[in-house]
């Protein structure tokens, strides 16, 4: 036999996984991302000499002053219902048209598709900052400021490029095969569309629909801008209500819970299409 | 059931000619096989018969009707691809009950229709599976399934066998050969694998860089190969051809090559007029089983080899023998060759039997002489 010319030896049993520090930098990043939320939400529930006073205090009585004031007294249920309506009208509306354009751009061959694809990407590019006044001037003359319309084509048009960038890689993900066999079934081109692409789509398309969700709920400077008094949504609602000569802060931080209320539960209920949406794509059969 | 009709069809992708005059005429109940390697335009023209594709020019009849430039859905055709296209989302049984579906068929005419082919095909225990908890065997038969379960005038098969192992694909040969002529539909099966369509085939169309070089019966292909390229093509191991020149030597013509010769039958040689190509290079073909190998030279293996390889198979050996520059494959049963030296570098003889021998013309690869012993199929046509 030939010696062998390296002598470490097997261990008599399979080492053991030692992960304990994964969890404890777990733990750091988690108390460092929801402290400040969770110091945000307590100021809600305290009452103006409180959340004003010098010093942080961890124990309070609760009080409901600050909702009170912004519900009763400013009325930001208004708000609320309009963020509701623009976000899930922009939503369902970007996500329909870039569907299709998505789907164009990831099936068929044409002239200048790279093109077009490519200009859809430049239109992220800009800051959307830079075409404030512009826009300003345009709904003026046409007579879109300070209404829900007006926001939500805005919020659509903002929108499409990043859904149509997101769907787009979803659809050459999935084979041209089953829209084939379900022509050759005896399908239309939309019926094979509809019956057969969608349903497969459908967590790519939720977890577009929910970043996009929450990309036009959170808006805020188009939404200063151009809205008032009839369709002020609810991020320049609680900046108005909140910040006046000096900061309110239990108002503040009551605004903060109604705002970020509806999308946490929103997330948490659709969490697990959430997930596999996005990992669509990346993880193959 | 129909019979379906091509004629000269063409496509073409901007300047490249996937498919150049495609002309075929296949009968009603027919099994036929297209036969080529990869991108030979094959599938191509699969797709164009099922409307996927719409030809460039050209006809496609299919019993009667003209279907060339119709829809898929219109052409009533059943179809296998290649990956299934098994819709994901849906069960076994809601993917066979598809396209009677879409058809507004009553749900118990689709319930029994689909209990009955998947009793045919023996997946009646995977019906409310779906398609990712099957294995590729099941799979495969889920999508035959759903072709079979329409009344389609026309079954089209894209290499429905490539992704099964081997024993399996065995065994689905002989199934799928009995279930088509079961059901009596026309049916077009494409495959790079000759092995496929010699054993399932009515008939063979061997295809080549979008050409068909020939539509026949497989015996015919087989023993009556039109050029080089499907004399090659068909067959395990494939044909030795090697370079040859003709030569008149004290009255009979033979075949030589630098290092051998090898005697032709007269009467062949005068049946395909070869007396008018002597000297003029030309591509000698023989198959690896009408070689005979020996220890010693005697007049039927005269031609001096030394073993490069040899390779046993079981039932046969395969001899792989260099012959100066020339390099033949030659395969004999194994109790034939039982006493013969399996030493690389060895010393051996081998002979090739003369009813055997096919002839081509270098280039153009045509054949321009069948082997004596072939005989043309007189039933076709």
């Amino acid at each position: 036999m030939r010696k062998l010319s390296y002598s470490i030896e097997s261990p008599a049993v399979p080492p053991r996984q030692r992960n304990w520090w994964v969890y404890l930098l777990l733990a750091v990043v988690c108390a460092l991302n929801v402290l400040p939320y969770l110091w945000v939400v307590l100021t809600g529930f305290m009452d103006g000499a409180s959340a004003s006073a010098p010093t942080p205090q961890w124990l309070f009585t609760p009080s409901l002053e600050a909702f009170q004031f912004l519900i009763v007294d400013k009325g930001i249920l208004k708000n609320f219902f309009n963020s509701v309506i623009v976000s899930f009208s922009s939503t369902f509306l970007s996500v329909t048209i870039g569907m299709f354009c998505a789907y164009a751009l990831a099936r068929y061959e044409f002239v200048g598709r790279d093109d077009v694809s490519f200009w859809v990407l430049t239109n992220r590019m800009m800051p959307p900052v830079a075409v404030l006044i512009p826009i300003f001037v345009i709904f003026q003359t046409v007579g879109l400021l300070d209404s829900l319309i007006g926001l939500i084509i805005l919020y659509t048009a903002m929108q499409l490029p990043f859904v149509v960038w997101m769907l787009t890689g979803y659809f050459r993900d999935i084979p041209r095969r089953y829209e084939e066999s379900a022509m050759v079934d005896g399908d239309t081109w939309f019926a094979a569309f509809r019956k057969v692409t969608l349903p497969v789509m459908m967590p790519s398309i939720t977890a577009t629909a929910i970043f996009v969700m929450i990309l036009s709920w959170n808006e805020f400077a188009f939404a200063t801008f151009l809205t008032s008094n009839n369709a002020k949504t609810m991020p320049p609602a609680v900046m108005a209500y909140s910040i006046g000569a000096d900061i309110r802060w239990n108002v503040l931080g009551a605004a903060v819970v109604l705002i970020t209320a509806p999308i946490i539960l929103f997330v948490l209920l659709l969490q697990r299409q959430f997930i596999s949406g996005l990992s669509q794509g990346v993880v193959r059969k | 059931m129909a019979e379906i009709q091509i004629d000269s069809l063409i496509k073409q992708f901007g300047a490249f000619r996937a498919v150049t005059d495609v002309n075929i005429k296949v009968k009603d109940g027919e099994f036929v096989f297209l036969l080529g390697p990869s991108g030979c335009g094959k599938t191509t023209t699969l797709r164009m018969i099922a409307g996927l594709e719409m030809p460039s020019s050209g006809r496609i009849a299919i019993g009667e009707r003209n279907v060339t430039f119709l829809r898929p859905r219109h052409r009533n055709v059943g179809m296998v691809f290649q990956d299934y296209g098994l819709y994901r989302h849906l069960t076994v049984f809601g993917n066979i009950a598809y396209p009677l579906e879409v058809r507004r068929f009553g749900r118990k005419e689709i319930d029994a229709k689909v209990k009955a082919v998947a009793h045919t095909m023996q997946i009646t225990d995977v019906l409310q599976r779906k398609p990712d908890q099957l294995s590729a065997g099941q799979l495969q038969r889920v999508a035959i399934a759903r072709m079979l379960v329409r009344d389609a005038d026309v079954f089209l098969m894209d290499e429905p066998m490539s992704h099964l192992d081997a024993q399996l694909r065995g065994q689905m040969r002989a199934e799928l050969r009995h279930i088509q002529k079961s059901v009596g539909v026309t049916t077009i099966f494409v495959t790079h694998d000759q092995l496929e369509a010699m054993t399932m085939a009515d008939r063979i169309i061997v295809m080549k860089n979008g050409e068909m070089l020939q539509f026949a019966t497989p015996r015919e292909i087989f023993e009556r190969p039109a050029t080089e390229f499907v004399a090659t093509f068909v067959g395990e191991p494939q044909m030795n051809v090697f370079d040859v020149t003709l030569v008149n030597e004290n009255g009979s013509i033979i075949a030589k090559t630098r290092d051998f010769n090898i005697p032709l039958q007269q009467d062949w040689v005068r049946r395909w007029g070869l007396e008018k190509r002597l000297d003029s290079p030309l591509r000698l073909g023989v198959r690896p089983e009408n070689i005979s190998v020996s220890e010693k030279a005697d007049a039927a293996c005269a031609i001096p080899a030394e073993l490069f390889s040899f390779e046993p198979t079981g039932a046969e050996n395969l001899y792989v023998l260099q012959c100066g520059d020339v390099t033949i494959t030659t395969r004999s049963s194994t109790t034939e060759t039982a006493g013969l030296s399996k030493q690389d570098g060895s010393r051996l003889y081998a002979g090739f039997d003369p009813n055997w021998i096919y002839l081509f013309e270098p280039g153009s690869g045509r054949t321009i002489a069948q082997a004596l012993a072939s005989r043309p199929d007189t039933t076709e046509n």
